[in-house]
């Protein structure tokens, strides 16, 4: 990436200089992509823009990743959730003392899994519950078929052949030779080593099963074939009601979660969320619309720009759309083409393809935003609400996947079904802000109780409690 | 409207006495965590709703009703319970919505006695309108349960300053324990707190006015401030 000429025009961090867009820089992997045009469209504003910063033609940001920044410890996050709950976390935790649980899924590096895991074993250390992580191996061929299951897991078309089978099982019994399986409880992430319980019979734990995808429609050979070993676990765990299946065993409900002292969610200094708007030539005098996602049809990305220019027609406000995976992904560019033709010539669209190391930057955008988007068309659980909402931003998003579970319409956020919808939400909350803001912090809250990783730790603690025969009421 | 057992602090006669502020007996301040299972029932129309709340295990009962309000403890008007939501959500049945969100669990000392208030508001609607039964909701309803696992705090109150103290820094997970599941448990139409308070402190009154506090109205928060500000008026 070529940070262009970033210092070439410094930005108006107050925002009183009047000065018109820029177009933006295309070949960037950090890239502002705002439409190119030097005049606004009459029919498009109702009210008149104030002024504008100077939009640059790159950004000053991270060419490279920035360094892994150390794990928080347990109490870390007592000022965020209170001693109360931090509290009951460790008198959860007390019986626990002393306890061991496994941990085992395919990678220890990118993903969600992995990325939650980080997080969650040294939480789980500090409670005094010994955490051992492993991570099978296996080869390329081994991974091809894995890969292949999961997205015949989530519903494509796949024929599933002998040699796939035999890879799978071949490799599950690889790794299950050399591991040890002596603590009182096993969690196996994913179908990728689901064949790991085989040892359960010489093992003297308890076997989870932590399913992270969506089985709610699943090729039926892929799941036929993985079914008789999930069967044989003790209990299973979804992200989502709508993700288990009928299954003989115990099915729990863990939603996902996202920590509060991440890069991508902990508190910025408003200098900070500045200095990123000035970067990316965002007007913070007017409002800002903002989707965070990548640009994927199935997010929606011009359904998003459609509604913002229906309610531009009597609101004024700036649409930033920060997404990644038009740098390398065929189709990710494609769906940026279509965006920037929706566009069109519009100065206040503001497209952005950030790398995937950007949290700071998407954080800084998140809460530099007036109102989020999601619009999505479908969706897994939507993280990305997850992160607006905790940052008490009044969120609309589509009804799909895990989204109602987090967005209560009119309670948390409104819930949308297509562009008129979204349209008039965004008129609505634009012009009732006190109601707004009652959405962002009943939002914030809803985050708090349900979906934190604190949260999660406590669903943990609670299940390895009741595996271990604790006695429910 | 199906009722319940009633020996309440509400009905105890007699005054308020001077309060002992020294208790006969410590109020061990616990709280309660629960795990939420995903059971095999759901449903996609009003029909297999009622179906479903026929089948059900009471743990589903708490779930959407008792359990439901805890998790959205931050909100101060418009949710009641999860039948309620999903008949004005996926159904657009605001009538239905209106009279499932009614139901107070604070009328009821046993799951059962409240499981069958919501099939007779359910059935009552579709016996009144049939085409409701069988139209497809626009999501499913997964009919969930909770596990519930009991845990002492540290905190005990040997003393009302102790136990305005306590009931500053519980948990909110505490506060529902003890002052809104805490019927389920003691079979009374009551509370922990204001069974203490009645039974233990000699301050009946105040035990009573606990009682009165609107939990459907008011956030969690807003419930603990309440009742320490009712604590704390008995004090002086």
């Amino acid at each position: 990436m070529t940070v262009d000429q970033a210092d070439k025009h410094e930005a108006n961090r107050e925002g009183i200089k009047l000065v018109k867009s820029q177009n933006a820089a295309s070949q960037q992997s950090i890239s502002t992509l705002a439409s190119e045009t030097e005049t606004k469209q009459p029919s498009q504003v109702s009210q008149p823009a104030t002024a504008y910063p100077e939009r640059r033609k790159a950004p000053r940001t991270w060419e490279t990743p920035p360094e892994p920044v150390p794990a928080p410890h347990f109490d870390d996050y007592r000022p965020i959730v209170g001693d109360a709950e931090i509290n009951e976390l460790r008198f959860l935790a007390r019986p626990l003392k002393g306890k061991t649980l496994k941990m085992v899924n395919s990678t220890a590096v990118g993903g969600g899994v992995a990325e939650m895991l980080n997080r969650l074993v040294p939480m789980l250390a500090e409670l005094e519950v010994t955490t051992h992580w492993d991570v099978i191996t296996g080869g390329n061929d081994f991974f091809e078929v894995t890969k292949a299951f999961h997205n015949a897991l989530h519903g494509t078309e796949y024929q599933l052949n002998r040699a796939a089978q035999e890879i799978f099982l071949a490799y599950n019994e690889q790794n299950r030779q050399r591991m040890q399986f002596q603590e009182d409880v096993v969690v196996i992430h994913d179908p990728q080593p689901a064949g790991l319980i085989r040892s359960k019979k010489d093992s003297p734990g308890r076997w989870v099963w932590r399913c992270h995808i969506d089985l709610s429609n699943p090729n039926p050979q892929v799941w036929g074939f993985l079914r008789p070993f999930i069967d044989q676990f003790d209990a299973a765990i979804f992200s989502s009601q709508s993700f288990a299946r009928q299954l003989p065993i115990p099915q729990y409900l863990f939603y996902p979660c996202i920590d509060p002292l991440s890069e991508k969610n902990k508190e910025l200094d408003d200098s900070y969320v500045q200095q990123i708007c000035d970067e990316f030539g965002i007007d913070r005098s007017r409002p800002i619309i903002t989707q965070v996602s990548r640009f994927d049809r199935l997010k929606d990305p011009v359904g998003v720009v459609q509604a913002y220019k229906l309610a531009r027609k009597y609101v004024d406000c700036q649409l930033v759309l920060a997404g990644g995976g038009a740098s390398d992904d065929p189709e990710g560019a494609l769906v940026l083409k279509e965006v920037k033709e929706v566009v069109g010539n519009d100065p206040d669209v503001i497209i952005l393809d950030l790398p995937p190391w950007c949290a700071l930057q998407i954080n800084a955008l998140q809460r530099a935003s007036t109102i989020v988007i999601q619009k999505s068309i479908k969706e897994g659980f939507g993280l990305t609400v997850t992160e607006a909402l905790w940052k008490g931003k009044p969120t609309i998003a589509g009804a799909v996947g895990g989204i109602p579970n987090q967005v209560i319409h009119k309670l948390t956020g409104a819930l949308v079904h297509s562009v008129e919808g979204c349209a008039y939400q965004i008129r609505y909350l634009l012009t009732h802000p006190e109601f707004a803001a009652q959405l962002g912090r009943n939002g914030r809250e809803h985050v708090k109780e349900s979906f934190l990783m604190t949260t999660n730790v406590r669903r943990w603690l609670l299940l390895l409690r009741i595996l271990m025969g604790e006695r429910t009421v | 409207m199906t009722t319940t057992t009633t020996t309440t602090t509400e009905s105890t006669t007699g005054t308020q006495t001077a309060p002992r502020h020294q208790a006969v007996k410590a109020f061990y301040f616990n709280t309660s965590a629960h795990l939420l299972r995903i059971t095999t029932l759901k449903a996609n129309t009003l029909a297999e709703l009622l179906d479903c709340l026929r089948a059900c295990p009471e743990d589903s009962i708490f779930q959407h009703t008792f359990r439901t309000l805890q998790e959205h403890h931050f909100i101060r008007e418009g949710f009641s319970n999860d039948f309620a939501h999903w008949a004005l959500a996926a159904c657009n049945q605001p009538g239905l919505a209106e009279q499932l969100a009614s139901v107070d669990v604070r009328e009821f000392t046993s799951l059962s006695d409240l499981r069958e208030r919501f099939i007779e508001i359910l059935a009552n609607h579709l016996k009144r309108h049939h085409a409701d039964a069988s139209k497809i909701a626009e999501e499913t309803f997964y009919f969930c349960a909770a596990d519930i696992v009991v845990l002492p705090t540290d905190t005990v109150a040997g003393s009302m300053q102790e136990f305005v103290k306590g009931l500053r820094e519980a948990s909110v997970h505490s506060i529902h324990h003890h002052f809104i599941e805490a019927r389920l448990r003691i079979k009374l139409m009551s509370n922990d707190f204001s069974q203490w308070l009645h039974e233990d402190v000699g301050l009946t009154d105040t035990a009573r006015a606990l009682n009165r506090i609107d939990i459907y109205t008011a956030t969690l928060e807003d419930v603990r401030r309440q009742i320490v500000r009712v604590v704390e008026r008995s004090l002086t």
